[in-house]
């Protein structure tokens, strides 16, 4: 469904990320893990067209994406529930909905996918006209993730969801991360928390300074020393 | 008496939290300070008055004038803005400085840098009793014209997806495009607006003046620019909060002021300005912006 070839991307003399190479089948959760600052949400910036890549290629369902313009790829069913939530503050949570699926479905479609999300996250339909920088933590992590949906995406980015958040709000996100696989979703998983990424995902890449140091399935990565001495403090 | 002041200083206001607006909408989703904003309300009477020595029937003209000034926004975007697009705060400042000097001389010289008098409809001019006071049909027009455009604006934000975007846009840009909704799109309708919003505000300015000449914009404007940083810039409540309270207290000193300290007048609101800022340094209703991680 996704294939990234030969990443690289610098902020100005700093390479930030060098020859990185993903593949994503379709159905599929595949992790992208590492310790801060190693590359991972540049390299979600770039497949989705936030940050300009100096060289590579990004593939999307047989076609061509690189250096497309973020709204056109996110119209190529592609959505990205950024880093940190990225709610709209100041807007309600219906807005904020709204803009989700506003250019994907037509107004009485995007009603009725609406009243989808809010049956998955029921906490945010008490919150309908609450302003989204009043919500909790989790809530606006519940509401970055409907957001995204609202567009029904084929491939779904998510930047750290479990940053920030309560752990028993991080085993809801991730039980519903798991869920949505179920329903047809395809996953590309950026996250910090190694061992919590290990447990839903099929396939996973390590990114340490930029480049992948290990790749395979989840299984193989939770066995590796590597991965165990490094990240599982094992 | 004081009725007929308070109507002056809501027209007046009116007339600032129009122009206010215009500034805070493009602000709020470009980062930049049009001082070319003026010009646009220049080049809107220019039209105005071209339109009526053609003969045009005076709605006729007026429409026109409006839409030139929203037509001459989009162009300034297309022209010097859009190659600027992510350029620092000053050089889009310095950018829009340009534009601004360069329409001047323009006008200057391709018209004429004297006032050109409008006609104004002999009604216009007019006044009516109200109880037993005597409203200006000039002022009372204005503030009609601000508090609809106001309404009309605030529904557009509030209930179409190009407005709700564009309120999002203020608080954080790349996730709107996230979302799919075109940047290109937002930053049109944003010129467009503040290009309608400095028609609306020519159109009342040349009624009161009933002249026009190249350098019209700029007062008005430099006023503006100062409520909407009182307001907090970037802030649209802040700007119509912002653009009222200037008008109110420059008509009060006017009614106020004895003859001899009259000339001390704009002295006296900018300090009132620095000291709002020096207790609400980020303006009386501030913008707000993501939080970014």
């Amino acid at each position: 469904m996704l294939t990234v070839e030969k990443l690289e991307i610098r902020y100005g003399e700093v390479e930030a990320v060098r020859r990185v190479d993903l593949a994503i089948a379709r159905n599929q959760i595949v992790a992208l893990v590492g310790a801060n600052g190693a590359g991972k949400s540049s390299t979600l910036g770039a497949i989705a067209g936030l940050i300009p890549a100096v060289a590579g290629k990004v593939v999307l369902d047989g076609q061509d994406i690189t250096g497309m313009a973020a709204e056109l790829i996110a119209r190529k069913g592609m959505a990205l529930v950024p880093e940190g939530r990225r709610i709209f503050p100041a807007l309600t949570v219906a807005d904020n909905l709204r803009l989700g699926g506003a250019m994907h479905l037509p107004a009485q479609e995007a009603k009725q996918r609406q009243e989808e999300m809010l049956d998955l996250f029921p906490v945010l339909r008490r919150y309908l006209r609450v302003k989204g920088g009043n919500l909790s933590g989790g809530e606006q992590q519940m509401l970055a993730i409907a957001r995204a949906l609202m567009s029904k995406p084929k491939l779904l980015l998510l930047d750290e969801p479990s940053l920030g958040l309560a752990p028993q709000m991080i085993d809801v996100v991730f039980d519903l991360i798991a869920d949505l696989r179920r329903t047809g979703l395809t996953v590309l998983l950026v996250e910090q928390n190694v061992a919590l990424a290990l447990e839903i995902a099929d396939h996973a890449t390590v990114l340490a300074n930029g480049e992948i140091v290990l790749s395979g399935t989840a299984r193989e990565l939770a066995d590796s020393d590597l991965v165990r001495q490094a990240y599982l403090g094992a | 008496m004081i009725m007929q002041q308070v109507i002056n200083a809501i027209s007046l206001g009116g007339v600032y939290a129009l122009l206010a607006l215009g500034l805070a909408i493009v602000f709020s989703i470009v980062g930049l300070i049009n001082f070319a904003h003026g010009e646009l309300m220049t080049i809107s009477g220019y039209s105005l008055l071209a339109m009526l020595l053609l003969g045009c029937p005076f709605p006729l003209a007026v429409m026109v004038a409006l839409c030139s000034a929203a037509i001459a926004a989009l162009l300034m975007e297309r022209v010097a803005f859009r190659p600027m697009r992510g350029a620092s705060v000053t050089s889009l400042l310095l950018t829009s400085f340009a534009v601004s000097s360069l329409l001047k001389v323009v006008l200057q010289n391709g018209i004429s840098a004297r006032p050109q008098a409008i006609a104004m409809p002999g009604w216009m001019t007019g006044a009516f009793s109200f109880g037993d006071m005597t409203v200006g049909v000039g002022p009372a027009i204005s503030i009609s014209v601000s508090i609809v455009a106001l309404l009309a604006l605030e529904l557009f934000l509030r209930k179409s997806v190009t407005g709700t975007a564009m309120r999002a846009a203020a608080q954080d840009f790349d996730v709107v495009r996230l979302m799919g909704i075109p940047a290109s799109r937002i930053i049109a309708t944003a010129f467009v607006l503040s290009g309608l919003l400095a028609g609306l505000a020519a159109m009342l300015w040349v009624a009161q003046r009933a002249s026009v000449d190249p350098m019209m914009g700029f007062t008005p404007v430099l006023k503006a620019f100062i409520a909407a940083v009182v307001g907090g810039l970037g802030s649209l409540p802040g700007a119509v909060a912002g653009g009222l309270l200037l008008g109110i207290i420059e008509v009060a000193l006017q009614a106020s002021l004895p003859p001899a300290l009259a000339p001390f007048k704009d002295a006296m609101v900018l300090s009132g300005v620095v000291l709002i800022l020096l207790v609400r340094p980020n303006g009386l209703i501030p913008a707000i912006q993501a939080q970014r991680s």
